[in-house]
């Protein structure tokens, strides 16, 4: 029924193979209960899954925003499904990745051998916005400094899984992961178990672990708190979801104090020591006594802590220059250089504005590439070439040519596309997905992740800032 | 079986040492019956990593520090499916003692017919292996014997040997672990003229109560070549053909051939070693892992100005 007229159009479609159009094996069984869904039944789950998500206030805001600042995540009720021979791809791929990327932290803050022997210029590193000198020298805890990474995957025309970004600073959207999973196995708990599906729950735990993990007191239960930046932020839904499922504290700046070399927090029973900090507030806003001056969100003094080894922080410090969108372009060269390997997941083919021919070629070719500014998230400060006005071109244009290191080019990959109920239809969409690596004393990866899909027609931007939605992902077990 | 490995190698060194150079021999080898889905070697301090192929076709993976470091610390996991080489059913019995004559200038056999760093071929030696052989005409029979014995005479005791320590010195001792019971073996098979490889890795141990030996560091045992059969692995160790629990990482004459972290470094002091292996099957659903911990000041490392820095053994 629901999949009638159904047009597949000239993309890679995650359900429906190119050519004769035949549902993948994988969503078989997925593709007969939808199928044979009235379309009243349909409406009728999707609808108790907003009701519920708004009543649970699973919402996140929109800078900048007019219209009042909380919405709930647009989810969408057919679910991505991932077979165990694809996901073991993209598991390898992104435990290489996020190895690799640890490892080029290590040096840039230490012996800067990568630098020296010219693979990554020493130029790019030392010009990121969210590089850190303050921490040459430092030895991190355990030597791991991107603890919780969420790197976005695509696929291309030939379902290829490509690397778009990597975000190493304070990725956010695994609540709504968590969400959608609870949300589907109350929508259609037969198919669901029918299906095989690994389950996801593990994370919270896992990433307590991986927090503990880092305590300097290691002979006694961790203090473990979580920082946000309070109810304004953007993923507040989130802190609160996550301190809530790991069983810790969530705190502001103003809840913590910094005493000789210690952090404690404040409780209505005193000062209690405080041994791991996961942070999801960014380095700049931190300690105004390193960083801005003017922050008010963060703790005077958490730095000083934190390089005495008193206590650690998840991420450390620095991991910016990792994610910087000029360094991901140089990432297959790190990972050759460190693990003496080719990578498992490829790049999308980056023009650096700092190059000169790159720069010429962005130029002259704005309307068929993506511009991005090398140090921004979310979708913000971002070019769509195809979709974008002359005048929206030229701005760009003088951007580029007055800060050439700040802005990349990407062509523009068809996203594969994945059915989405589209009002009264289901239409396809623009999809890519977001894993979350945990990186403790092992790698974990939950299977899957936030598959995040642009809801309006033909839009390639993903990002829940401008119009995305987001969708169940099931890895199979087999 | 799918396998999961963790292999972390540490080394703290009490007094900074420099121009330190290693070679690794870490990674799984690629064979018939074992796929590498993935191997990672994470070196801190991070370094540039290089590799390349020896002569006994084993990966070995290379770098060099030149800055002062007070540790080092070498992580490497994989991620191995395996198959069983050997049918149980129909063991590679059939091949006679007098088919031996025709392997001593066969290219694949010869390295490992002859003496090597660790393994000696002397009278000794040959008369005790003919004492095991006993009237057998079979060359697997003998092999088999041969594990049998060194499995029921010889003495599982961690500390009585060193890294160093020689086949004579385990023969005439009758104690070690699972290095010293596999150049025991190679020694008395080559003094028979049965080709004697000398295989390190790691193996999961399925059994409920973990009474099997070695699983808590890097594991070794032998192979035997066997025409028609090729290379057939026994584990004296554990009184154990080798299945699909055994994971190969590197084949040699001897120990030296297969180090796993071997290297020179200048410095003065000794170190501390730590290793960790954990090796998890993936393929049922539910994992057990296995794990546990082994830390040792390490008097092999505590060498002068240059020696070599031995891994921990089992």
């Amino acid at each position: 029924m629901l999949f009638q007229n159904y047009e597949k159009g000239d993309f890679f479609d995650e359900m429906f193979a190119s050519g004769d159009g035949d549902v993948f094996p994988h969503y078989q069984p997925l593709y007969q209960r939808f199928q044979n869904l009235e379309r009243e039944q349909f409406q009728e789950r999707q609808q108790r899954i907003d009701d519920t998500f708004l009543k649970n206030g699973i919402t996140f805001t929109v800078y900048g925003d007019k219209d009042g600042t909380e919405r709930i995540f647009p989810f969408d009720l057919i679910p991505r499904v991932i077979p165990d021979n694809e996901w073991r791809v993209v598991q390898d791929g992104l435990t290489q990745r996020i190895i690799a990327l640890n490892l080029f932290l290590h040096d840039i803050y230490h012996e800067q051998r990568i630098l020296k022997d010219g693979v990554v210029p020493r130029d790019i590193v030392e010009s990121a916005a969210h590089y850190r000198p303050e921490m040459l020298g430092v030895n991190v805890p355990r030597d791991i400094y991107i603890h919780v990474c969420g790197t976005d995957l695509i696929r291309d025309h030939d379902g290829k899984y490509l690397v778009l970004e990597d975000n190493g600073r304070c990725p956010s959207g695994v609540s709504y992961l968590l969400e959608n999973r609870e949300a589907m196995k109350r929508a259609f708990p037969r198919l669901y178990s029918a299906m095989n599906v690994r389950p996801v729950d593990a994370y919270p735990e896992l990433l307590l672990k991986t927090v503990q993990h880092l305590s300097p007191r290691q002979s006694q239960t961790p203090v473990c708190v979580l920082l946000t930046p309070g109810v304004y932020n953007s993923a507040y839904f989130e802190h609160t979801f996550l301190a809530r499922q790991m069983g810790i504290q969530i705190v502001e700046g103003r809840d913590l104090v910094a005493i000789d070399g210690y952090v404690y927090m404040r409780t209505i029973r005193g000062l209690v020591q405080v041994d791991v900090i996961y942070r999801r507030i960014d380095d700049d806003f931190i300690d105004p006594k390193v960083f801005r001056p003017d922050s008010v969100l963060g703790v005077p003094g958490l730095i000083d802590a934190y390089l005495r080894g008193n206590v650690a922080l998840a991420n450390a410090v620095g991991t910016g220059v990792a994610d910087d969108k000029v360094t991901y372009c140089y990432v297959p060269e790190i990972i050759r250089y460190y693990l003496d390997q080719d990578p498992i997941l490829d790049n999308v083919r980056t023009y650096l504005g700092w190059r000169p021919d790159d720069q010429k070629y962005m130029l002259e070719n704005l309307e068929n590439l993506v511009i991005k500014a090398a140090n921004e998230s979310g979708g913000y400060g971002m070019l769509m070439g195809p979709s974008s006005t002359a005048k929206e071109r030229a701005e760009f244009a003088a951007k580029i040519k007055a800060n050439p290191r700040n802005y990349i080019g990407q062509p523009v990959i068809s996203l594969s596309r994945h059915p989405t109920v589209c009002g009264d239809t289901i239409e396809g969409r623009h999809v890519d997905l977001r894993p979350f690596v945990l990186y403790g004393e092992d790698v974990q990866i939950i299977p899957g992740g936030l598959t995040r899909v642009a809801l309006r027609k033909g839009s390639l931007v993903v990002n829940s800032s401008q119009g995305g939605g987001s969708k169940d992902t099931w890895v199979l077990y087999q | 079986m799918r396998l999961r490995v963790h292999h972390r190698t540490e080394y703290r060194y009490f007094s900074p040492v420099w121009e330190s150079l290693n070679e690794l021999h870490l990674k799984p080898l690629e064979t018939r019956w074992q796929t590498c889905e993935s191997a990672i070697i994470a070196v801190i301090p991070a370094v540039r990593l290089t590799s390349y192929e020896d002569l006994h076709q084993n990966t070995v993976h290379h770098f060099e520090i030149p800055e002062k470091h007070d540790r080092l610390i070498i992580d490497s996991r994989c991620t191995v499916r395996t198959i069983c080489k050997v049918d149980f059913e129909a063991l590679p019995y059939g091949f006679p003692h007098s088919g031996l004559r025709g392997l001593k200038g066969d290219e694949e056999c010869f390295p490992y017919l002859q003496d090597s760093r660790y393994v000696e071929i002397n009278p000794e030696h040959w008369r005790l292996a003919l004492d095991i052989q006993d009237f057998s005409t079979d060359v697997f029979q003998t092999a088999y014997a041969i594990m049998e014995y060194i499995f029921r005479n010889f003495e599982y005791r961690y500390g009585s040997t060193s890294v160093t320590t020689h086949a004579n010195e385990v023969i005439a001792r009758r104690c070690g672990v699972c290095q010293d019971f596999a150049h025991a073996m190679v020694a008395l098979c080559r003094c028979l003229g049965i080709p004697c490889r000398y295989v390190s890795g790691y193996f999961f141990d399925a059994t409920r109560n973990h009474s099997l030996r070695g699983s808590e560091a890097s594991h070794a045992w032998t192979e035997v070549f066997i025409p028609g059969h090729g290379w057939i692995g026994l584990d004296p160790t554990n009184n154990k053909v080798i299945d699909d629990t055994y994971i190969a990482v590197a084949v040699g004459r001897d120990y030296r051939d297969v180090t796993p972290v071997a290297g020179t470094y200048f410095g003065i002091g000794s170190s501390i070693l730590e290793v960790k292996v954990t090796v998890e099957r993936l393929d049922p659903p539910v994992a057990t892992p296995q794990s546990s911990k082994a830390t040792a000041p390490s008097a092999a490392a505590a060498k002068p100005a240059t020696g070599e820095t031995a891994a921990l053994k089992a």
